[in-house]
């Protein structure tokens, strides 16, 4: 009996070191799989979004959306101009890689955590669109949540703002075709029933915006009564060519995947009334109340090896969701990825699901959020269809083999190191709050050289990485 | 020899003990009767909502009025500003679970429980075939929020101040304060 108290206390002890001994620490080294830290900016501590990286002419240029400061450092110091300033966006040279060169840093709203900065960023030439200034470069950004604004980063180093649409009471992540200057911004117009909805504008003329339409689930438009359905994340539209646009509702409960005919949509009459609303809707596919839709990323007419002999069904439309983990310490169900195969539009299908094996690291003891948020939106080719790649809080990235997207398969990951910087992340136990420090990669974006761009929400910037071994073979780089 | 007498005084005296055992193992298995519920009349009642994204909460009955209430764990829009518009009591408070077709009466005003702030506003819904009024509350601890329905005649400024009493209780904070830290 005594023997068998000893041995239960040496393996509890033991748990309770291995748990102990997955916490990280300044010094530590980063953890990884395939992946390799090539380069790494600090992003002045800011606690850091949406990346967009965008090629000008021979240079590549990160730009980089800011959450609001913290309670401890509501306005970090930009060593450029000596001044402390609010969080807003980061203008980085990655044209080396290796030694990002960081240009400018564009204040935003003032307010803590998602109640200031200027989250998200989204770039098109002004050579795309159908009546941009050819000399220009053009930069959409959020302002906190009371406007849009749109810059010209022709000169990264020296911006200028041209546009704002104001009078909002939220933004998001909102999606520009650069090709044709349709915006779909994620706004919270002051009489919706929903902090987030879907402001429609022309921008082809960045310089004098024209509004098409408000759009969102019927239920939410001024007037309505009843049921309010789950507030929109985000839109990915296939632009003129796939004639859809993918809205994605929720972050990690309730989520609503509407698949949109964008042409109906744009054409369609713009009175938000709950038949307008309806009408350009061809699919929606209801997830379980317990994850939401953050990112809905289209892969479309994916060829699947396992369906090559069958006379019908050979490619799939896809879309992969991802939802957005927000409680610290796994204090909700899991968020994760999802795949739904949407060839018929009318009944979208879920077909698989993946999930960074908690126990691999001790993930809901290690502080701060587990789960994913969001994946890379680029669709250059060089991962387009083959490799996603998911921002996981303190899981990092990880890379996922999407070729068969009935069978998602990691092929590798990066946690990056924390540093001085990085911020705490607390629950409540017993009335008083009990911190931990932990990565937080909030976001992840991709270049057509096959460089990864992940940055952090606590404030330990941005790591730029390459894919090794097996990652490397299945995107086809040399 | 032991005499019948001895026995049978053995007998009773061991009847007792098992009886106050078995007593004592009785009130332990049923909770004690809540102090504040004894004194405010208000009785426990199910959780009678389906399963949905949260986890269930508790309910309460008094005379003809109800309370249902529960904590959201990071549901609140805007954890800076809290709960401030009518279109947050519309969608996150718990009265779709009472009717999906809810109507609201009027504009929401802002609520105080406890130390915590929000709105509250009261809506028409059906609820058993029958036309019934209701009070949605929302209100917040940064990003957690905290929802409460009362169902009953609370057009009376009397009822709805109880039902908010009874809200700011230990009955009800005890159980909310432990949720709210995931225990």
């Amino acid at each position: 009996m005594k023997h068998q108290a000893l041995w239960i206390g040496f393996i509890l002890a033991g748990i309770a070191g291995m748990a102990h001994a997955q916490q990280q620490k300044v010094g530590a080294p980063p953890e990884s799989s395939n992946m390799k830290l090539v380069g790494w900016s600090d992003l002045q501590a800011r606690s850091a979004y949406q990346p967009t990286i965008h090629k000008q002419g021979d240079r590549f240029v990160a730009y980089i959306g800011h959450h609001g400061g913290t309670d401890d450092v509501p306005m970090p110091v930009n060593p450029l101009t000596g001044k402390p300033e609010p969080n807003g966006t980061s203008i980085v040279d990655v044209t080396d890689p290796a030694h990002p060169k960081y240009l400018r840093h564009i204040p935003g709203v003032p307010g803590t955590y998602e109640a200031g900065g200027a989250q998200m960023v989204r770039v098109c030439d002004g050579t795309a669109l159908p009546k941009g200034d050819k000399s220009a470069v053009y930069m959409l950004r959020t302002f906190g949540g009371e406007a849009h604004e749109i810059w010209n980063v022709a000169d990264p180093a020296n911006p200028t703002l041209l546009t704002r649409l104001g009078g909002l009471k939220d933004t998001h992540k909102s999606w520009w075709e650069c090709d044709t200057g349709i915006a779909y911004l994620v706004s919270g117009a002051p009489d919706w029933r929903t902090r987030r909805m879907t402001q429609i504008y022309d921008l082809s003329d960045p310089a004098h915006p024209v509004k098409i339409r408000d759009f969102g689930l019927p239920g939410q438009e001024p007037g309505a009564t009843g049921q309010v359905p789950t507030e929109l994340h985000g839109p990915i539209s296939t632009g003129p060519q796939g004639n859809r646009v993918y809205f994605g509702y929720g972050t990690n409960k309730g989520g609503v995947i509407q698949i949109v005919d964008r042409e109906k949509l744009l054409k369609g009459p713009a009175s938000p009334t709950p038949d307008n609303l309806r009408a350009p809707e061809v699919g929606r596919l209801l997830m379980s109340a317990w994850n939401g839709a953050h990112t809905t990323f289209p892969m479309l007419k994916m060829p699947i090896a396992e369906f090559a002999n069958d006379k019908e069904g050979k490619t799939r439309d896809i879309v992969m969701i991802v939802d957005e983990a927000i409680l610290n310490e796994c204090n909700e169900a899991r968020q994760m990825i999802w795949f739904a195969d949407v060839s018929i539009e009318a009944r979208p299908t879920m077909i698989s699901s993946w999930t960074v094996p908690e126990a691999s690291g001790h993930f809901c003891e290690r502080g701060g959020r587990f789960g994913s948020h969001s994946s890379n939106e680029s669709m250059a080719p060089v991962f387009y269809k083959k490799i996603a790649l998911i921002a996981w809080f303190n899981a990092g990235v990880r890379a996922i083999d999407v070729r068969d997207p009935f069978h998602p398969k990691e092929i590798g990951y990066f946690i990056p190191a924390i540093t001085d910087k990085t911020d705490k992340r607390c629950v409540k136990i017993d009335g008083k709050d009990r911190c931990k420090v932990a990565i937080q990669t909030n976001n992840v974006e991709t270049d057509e050289r096959g460089y990864v761009y992940i940055v952090d929400r606590a404030n330990t910037g941005m790591h730029i990485l390459e894919l090794g071994g097996e990652a490397r073979q299945v995107a086809g780089l040399k | 020899m032991i005499a019948r007498r001895t026995i049978v005084q053995g007998s009773l005296a061991g009847s007792i003990v098992a009886v106050l055992a078995g007593l004592a193992a009785f009130a332990n298995w049923y909770p004690k009767p809540d102090p504040d519920e004894q004194a405010t009349g208000w009785r426990r009642i199910g959780w009678p909502f389906p399963r949905d994204a949260f986890p269930a909460g508790r309910g309460w009955r008094r005379d003809g009025t109800e309370v249902y209430v529960r904590p959201k764990l990071g549901f609140c829009g805007n954890c800076d500003t809290g709960v401030v518009d009518d279109a947050e009591v519309d969608g996150k408070s718990d009265i779709d679970l009472l009717d999906t077709n809810f109507v609201p009466v009027a504009p929401g005003k802002r609520i105080q429980i406890t130390d915590l702030g929000g709105r509250t506003r009261l809506y028409r819904i059906k609820k058993d075939g029958r036309e019934r009024l209701a009070q949605a509350i929302a209100v917040s601890y940064r990003c957690d929020l905290i929802v409460a329905v009362v169902i009953g005649p609370v057009d009376d400024e009397a009822v709805a101040k109880a039902a908010r009493r009874f809200l700011e209780t230990n009955t009800v904070q005890v159980w909310l304060n432990a949720q709210l830290e995931g225990k």
